[in-house]
Formats: structure tokens, C-alpha cells, sequence
């Protein structure tokens, strides 16, 4: 009995040593892995990483998931991501709000420096949209009437990237709107499809099915260049405004992550957003499939927290 | 047109779909810390791979199964199941303890048939009217229809309206907490990142209804009490079907228009239906003491609103509640856009869903009135099994919410806080009322003067604004009128 006890014990040492000494550049992911969304379960970002998830399948035969985590627009659970083991086994989606919460003091201690940038997989941009019974038909007839009178601009909360665009145009054109937040984008569109705002400032994805019945006009797009589902909406850039404003969806490890796991994870996630599974569940969900690689991601989260802190301290 | 819908919405298995998921919702719904929203977002991964009339359906039916679902543990345990049937639990457990558990049910089980029916008749026929009206609410109107809902206080309070005033102002002060939605910046978050959006409202239900209810069952267990109550009644008295058709065809209505309002959902209907039927009942003094109104008006809100809530997201394309919401990234992940073009591109579908929502009704109160029996037997399950499941559940559902114990810890916190007040007889649902509607009140008003830059009147500039008004005084007055010519 006893010598069952012992090598009972021995051979699980022995196996326990085994599989720490396993870890290595072949075994990844030898445990399941989880992808930590900090948007609630049903929402944009939660379909596209449950999408990419799915996509990701073949190269995680232990199993990938995504868990909600969700509060303070998203600080939480991209908080509970940054504090996660750097081993693999947890990976951060992130949003704009990465770089913007800290300059509002709402970011709780969010810092994206302590992040390893995998990739980028989908972007979304700006759009200016008013009533389509509206007298303003282009963004000169809207920013020339800001002039002279108070104009109520919606969007989805005070500090919300939305708000943000809606100031970062305004900077742009040198005038003033009344910002008036909502709990959301959906409740600003609701009150300007009552006419009671004159314009709101949110993604054009949330406003495209209404654009296309003819409910709303958007009168410009906050993009670098103009948006494949709508192709006759000027961009800002063209109209001789430099604003371009928008969200994106990415994925990060905290820092400390060996460099093999790094790479395998960014590889997994490339490949899978370039799968057709992926894309034609991002066509079908009104996601623009936008892919950035870890490099390139890097450079954007430095020029966005700088563009964001002094965006912020001017409001 | 009405063939194709026909056909889509009664296939066999749609209807097998849709069964499962009425009855699957009525099990969430049951579940203290499930919520409605919860269910369907379960749900909808499972439904990525349907056809577009077999995933809406199959959430129709959670959603449908679901509201209903939160009254029978309200009824039975006293610990409701959803936000949307706290109302419920003040009369429907007082009917249920005096071991008329299967009237309480029954009554609840039909006017939330009645009042889903109801809706889905104001849906078909009406609701590209109703959702205009709707549009017509802005900042000065929800902030009337808020202060209006925060008046049902008077009549959720029990023994004494001081103290209900307190604890509904205790609500609307714990609401404040987070950033605050109008300037951005954080309130009494003493730098927690758990508290930047606030206490969430749902674990703190859970704790003052389940968690508190719990507490209580282990002590009566410690006491020895056996409280084995017989059932009398499987089924509604004669004279309760008239009460049921009369509160059912009035709040079943102002259920649907509460829903076709974006933004305001079940909890706060219930909650207005318990208070307004309140005062037109001949049995106004008698509530809370298990009257048959007091059941069957917040049902049948609550079931209302179901019907309602998809009206701006089948016209306009805009979620009425955070249901809606969820079914609209379902409709989207089908290639389906929800809004007003879904009418003329996809009516096939349009009717499918209307077809679905009745038949999603009928299963319902099938379910419902078949299980009365078998739900009644929890009523003989031991304190000493149930109480652990409920326990469980507790933590379980408010970990769930957003996979973080701070929930739970919060959960537990008000758990002892209910407890406490239930010993001193305290009703606690004028806490929830200052939770829910508080931040609404808020941030509309808020939101309104930052809209007419500053000028007060906006309150009373339209004729939606002057309704509430009008209904505020009358519903705050009347009690004292009463009384006055009571005297004479």
C-alpha cells in the first residue's frame, strides 16, 4: 500500500515536472484559452470575438472562449486582462477606450504600455448624421449654421469615443455644437429619429439601416478614406477638415508574454481573420474587416494616446 | 404574403424551437439572478447557425417564457426571478401564503397570457403609430414619466409612506454612484474600478428579494416551524376572471406603450400597473395583502411590454429594451436589417414574427396552466434542500452578470441589509424603484435643461409633458381626497 502511496506521488512529480518543462515553443496552447471581452455578452464586441473565436478553433484544439467582463466602459475587464498571467492562456480584447479612460481619470489603472499588441481585426469610423427632413444637406450647411446659432449634437456619452468625434470635428471647423450625451448610441439616434437633436455624432454602422430607408442623412464620414458600404458620402479629409476619428477591436497579452507565444498568437489571429468564415460574418454583421498587425498596432495605440490626451484636456 | 408567413413561422420545427425556448425561458425566468436579458443572450450563440425565422422565433420564445417565468418564484418563494416581477411578489406571495398558491399562479399564469396577447394585437395593427408617438418622448417627457413612476412609492411602501419615501430615496442615492452618464466624471467610486458604472441594480434585487428571503427560511428552519400549507386552489375563482380580464385589457395596453418607448422596459410597468391599479381597485386599501389586481395588472405590463418592446426595433431599427437589442445583433448576424425596410424588403419575415409572438404566448399560458401543479410542489421540497439551491443561485446568478465577485460581494451586502428589513417590516421594492427609475430621472433632467439651455419651461412644453404632470398630482392627491370625503 505504501509503495502504491509512493509512487503514486513519484509519478505525479514526475509528471508534473514534465509538463512544466513541456512548456515550450511546440506545446503551446496546451491548455485552453480564454479571450477576455470587456463589453457585455450580445453586443458588437462581443460578436465579432465570438466570431474570431470560432474562427480560431483549428489552431487551439484545447479550446478557445470568450468571458464578459464587463464595467466602467470597459476598464474592468481590460484591467482584469492587463493583471492576467502572461502565459497565453488569457487574451485581451481592446478598444479605443485602452488610450482614452486614463486621460479622463476613468480608467481606473488601465495603462495599454502594460500590453502587448497582437493585431487589429475590424475599425469602424465616425459619421455626422442628421434627420432626413433636415435643412442641412452637406457639412458646410451644417458647420456654417454652427456659427450662428447653437446646434444640439448627440452622442453615446460624455467621454465616449463618439463624443470625442463630434468634438474632433468641431475643432476641425473652429465652431461650437451643444453636446448633449446619451446612455448609448442607440437612445441618441432614437431622439434625433424624433427630432429633437440636430445632429448626432456616432459610428456609421449604427446608423446605416436608417440611412438606407431614407429616415437619415449622413453628411460625412470621420475616415481616412471613404467607407466600401457607403461609397458617395464624402470623408472629412475632402472636404478640408483633417479629422479622422473612429473605434477598432484588437487583441493583446499582457506584457511579459514569451515571444513564442506572441508570435503564435498573432499568426492564429491573422490567419483567422483572414479566413472566409470570419469575413463573411463580418459582411453579413455590418463589421468593416480591418486588419492591422502587431507592428503597425503599436504605432497606433502611441499616436492614439497622445491624440487623445490632448483632445481630452481641451474639453 | 401571410401564406409564406404562415409557413415559415409553422414549421415543425420552428414550433419545436419556439416550445423549447418558452420553456426554456420560463426556467430562466424562474431562476432568482437569471434575467430575462441573460437568457436571451445565452441563447443567442446557439442561434448563429439557424435560418433567420427559426433564431428570432427561438428568442421570441425566451423572451416571452422569460418574463413570464420571474412571477412563479416571486409567487412561491417570495424572491422574484426577474427585476420585472418584483411587483408581482407583493401580493402574489402574500395570496401564496395564505396557501392559495395555485390561484396566485393561475391568475398571474393568464394575465400575462392576456396581456402578451394584447400586445402582439398592438403590434400588428398599430405599431408604426405607436412608434411614432413614441419618438415624440424627449429628455422634459421621460423625466415626467420617471417622476410619475417614482409616485408608485405611496403605494409600494406597506405599513408606512415616510418609510418608503426613505428607502426610495436610499434607491435613488446608491443609484448615483459611477460615472455619471451627463459630465463623465466618477461619483462616490472612491477610485474602484468596480464602481465606475455603478452598482448594478440586478445583484442588489437578488440580495433584498433571494438572498433576504433565504435568511429567513434558515431561521424559521433553526425555530423548528413547519409550515407545510396545504394548496386549495389549483385554479382562478369564479369572480377573479373578471377582475383578471378587466386589469389585463387596461395594463396589458399601457404595458405594450410603456414598451414601445426605447429605453423603458418591464421593471418600471409592472411597477406603474401595481401603483395605478392600486388606485383604481375598490380593494385599494387591502394591497398588499394578497389581492387578486395586485397580481394580474404588473403581469400582464410586464407581458405587455414584450410585444412592445419590438415595435421600435421592427419600424424604426432601434432596440425598445436591452432584449431588443439583443435581437436586433440576431437579426443583423442574419442579414436581416431591422428598421423600416425590413417591411418592405423582408415581409415575410415581419409576419413570420408576428405569427411567432402570438403562438410564443399560447405556448405559454400552456405551459404554464399544465404546470401549475408541478410548480406548486416546491411549496413541499424541505426548507432545509431548497434554501441551499437558492443560496446558490444567488452567488451563481450574481457572479453570471458580468463574471465579477465584486457583484456577488454586493449581492451578499444587501442580502443582510433585506434581511434586517424584513425583521422590521420594511418593505424593500421602493428601493429597487429608486434604483431603476432615479438615474433616469437624473439624467433627463439634466439632459432636458442642457437641451434648452437652461430654460425650465421645456418641462411643461408639450402635451406629453402636461399628461404626467396632470397624472403625478392626481395620483398624489387622490389618496388624500379620499380620505377627506371618507371622513365626511
Amino acid at each position: 500500500m505504501k509503495n502504491k502511496i509512493k509512487t503514486l506521488i513519484v509519478s505525479s512529480l514526475i509528471a508534473a515536472g514534465m509538463s512544466s518543462l513541456a512548456h515550450s515553443a511546440e506545446n503551446y496552447p496546451d491548455s485552453p484559452v480564454r479571450i477576455i471581452v470587456p463589453y457585455s455578452a450580445g453586443g458588437g464586441s462581443d460578436s465579432v470575438s465570438r466570431a474570431l473565436a470560432e474562427a480560431l478553433k483549428p489552431e487551439f484544439p484545447k479550446g478557445i472562449a470568450v468571458e464578459n467582463r464587463t464595467g466602467g466602459a470597459g476598464s474592468v475587464g481590460m484591467s482584469y486582462g492587463m493583471h492576467a498571467k502572461p502565459n497565453g492562456e488569457t487574451i485581451t480584447m481592446v478598444a479605443p477606450e485602452l488610450v482614452m479612460l486614463p486621460h479622463s481619470g476613468n480608467g481606473g489603472d488601465i495603462d495599454y504600455k502594460k500590453f502587448t499588441p497582437l493585431a487589429i481585426v475590424n475599425s469602424g469610423y465616425a459619421a455626422i448624421t442628421v434627420p432626413a427632413d433636415s435643412p442641412y444637406k452637406t457639412l458646410g450647411d451644417l458647420i456654417k449654421a454652427a456659427k450662428s446659432k447653437n446646434l444640439l449634437f448627440g452622442n453615446s456619452g460624455t467621454g465616449s469615443i463618439w463624443h470625442l468625434a463630434g468634438v474632433g470635428m468641431e475643432k476641425a471647423a473652429g465652431v461650437q455644437f451643444t453636446h448633449i450625451p446619451f446612455k448609448g448610441s442607440s437612445a441618441a439616434i432614437t431622439s434625433l429619429l424624433g427630432n429633437h437633436l440636430d445632429a448626432v455624432s456616432v459610428s456609421y454602422a449604427e446608423v446605416a439601416s436608417q440611412v438606407k430607408a431614407g429616415l437619415l442623412r449622413t453628411l460625412v464620414v470621420l475616415a481616412p478614406k471613404r467607407l466600401a458600404d457607403a461609397p458617395n458620402i464624402p470623408t472629412a479629409k475632402e472636404l478640408g477638415f483633417d479629422v479622422a476619428i473612429g473605434t477598432w477591436r484588437g487583441y493583446c497579452v499582457p506584457v511579459g508574454t514569451p515571444d513564442y507565444i506572441v508570435n503564435y498568437l498573432t499568426d492564429a489571429i491573422l490567419k483567422a481573420a483572414n479566413s472566409a468564415e470570419f469575413k463573411s460574418f463580418m459582411a453579413v454583421s455590418n463589421n468593416d474587416v480591418d486588419i492591422i498587425g502587431p507592428k503597425e498596432f503599436q504605432e497606433k495605440l502611441d499616436r492614439e494616446n497622445k491624440f487623445y490626451k490632448e483632445l481630452i484636456s481641451t474639453l | 404574403m401571410i401564406i409564406d408567413a404562415l409557413l415559415l413561422a409553422l414549421q415543425p420545427s420552428v414550433l419545436l424551437y419556439m416550445f423549447l425556448g418558452v420553456a426554456g425561458g420560463i426556467f430562466i425566468g424562474c431562476l432568482p439572478g437569471l434575467t430575462t436579458t441573460m437568457g436571451v443572450a445565452l441563447v443567442l450563440p446557439l442561434t448563429f447557425g439557424m435560418d433567420a425565422t427559426h433564431s428570432i422565433l427561438l428568442l421570441i420564445g425566451v423572451y416571452v417564457g422569460a418574463v413570464y417565468g420571474g412571477s412563479i418564484s416571486a409567487i412561491l418563494l417570495n424572491t422574484p426571478g426577474t427585476p420585472a416581477s418584483a411587483a408581482t411578489a407583493i401580493d402574489g406571495h402574500a395570496m401564496a401564503a395564505r396557501g392559495e398558491a395555485g390561484r396566485a399562479l393561475g391568475i398571474s399564469t393568464i394575465s400575462s397570457f392576456l396581456g402578451g396577447i394584447i400586445s402582439c394585437f398592438f403590434l400588428i395593427l398599430i405599431s408604426p403609430y405607436l412608434a411614432k408617438f413614441a419618438l415624440k418622448f424627449s429628455a422634459p417627457e421621460f423625466f415626467m414619466l420617471a417622476v410619475f413612476g417614482l409616485c408608485i412609492i405611496s403605494s409600494i411602501s406597506g405599513r408606512s409612506v415616510l418609510i418608503g419615501l426613505l428607502c426610495g430615496a436610499f434607491g435613488v442615492l446608491i443609484a448615483t454612484i459611477g460615472i455619471d452618464d451627463i459630465s463623465g466624471v466618477a461619483r462616490f467610486t472612491f477610485g474602484n474600478m468596480n464602481l465606475f458604472s455603478g452598482v448594478n441594480f440586478i445583484p442588489v434585487m437578488i440580495g433584498l428579494f433571494a438572498m433576504s428571503q433565504a435568511f429567513v427560511s434558515v431561521e424559521d428552519m433553526m425555530k423548528k416551524q413547519s409550515d407545510a400549507k396545504k394548496i386549495t386552489q389549483a385554479l382562478p375563482h369564479k369572480e377573479d376572471w373578471r377582475v383578471i380580464f378587466k386589469n389585463s385589457a387596461i395594463f396589458g395596453s399601457l404595458g405594450t406603450f410603456i414598451g414601445s418607448v426605447p429605453g423603458v422596459g418591464a421593471d418600471i410597468a409592472s411597477f406603474i400597473a401595481y401603483g395605478q391599479s392600486k388606485g383604481l381597485s375598490k380593494n385599494g386599501d387591502k394591497y398588499g395583502t394578497g389581492v387578486p389586481e395586485a397580481i394580474s395588472a404588473p403581469e400582464a405590463a410586464n407581458n405587455g411590454v414584450t410585444g412592445g418592446a419590438l415595435i421600435p426595433m421592427l419600424t424604426l431599427g432601434v432596440p425598445g429594451d436591452a432584449v431588443a437589442a439583443i435581437m436586433i445583433g440576431a437579426l443583423t448576424v442574419q442579414g436581416l436589417q431591422p428598421g423600416p425596410l425590413l417591411f418592405q424588403n423582408n415581409t415575410a419575415i415581419v409576419y413570420a414574427i408576428f405569427i411567432g409572438f402570438f403562438v410564443a404566448n399560447i405556448f405559454m399560458v400552456c405551459i404554464g396552466l399544465s404546470s401549475v401543479r408541478l410548480f406548486t410542489r416546491v411549496l413541499s421540497v424541505p426548507k432545509a434542500v431548497l434554501t441551499p439551491i437558492i443560496f446558490l443561485l444567488c452567488f451563481v446568478g450574481s457572479y453570471s452578470l458580468a463574471n465579477n465577485f465584486f457583484d456577488v460581494i454586493v449581492m451578499f451586502v444587501f442580502g443582510v441589509f433585506g434581511y434586517f428589513l424584513k425583521k422590521i417590516g420594511v418593505s424593500p421594492s421602493p428601493i429597487i424603484l429608486g434604483l431603476i427609475l432615479g438615474p433616469m430621472a437624473e439624467s433627463n433632467f439634466r439632459r432636458a435643461l442642457l437641451m434648452s439651455r437652461g430654460e425650465y419651461d421645456t418641462f411643461f412644453s408639450t402635451g406629453i409633458s402636461w399628461f404626467f404632470f396632470v397624472l403625478i398630482v392626481a395620483s398624489l392627491l387622490f389618496p388624500v381626497f379620499k380620505k377627506l370625503t371618507k371622513k365626511k
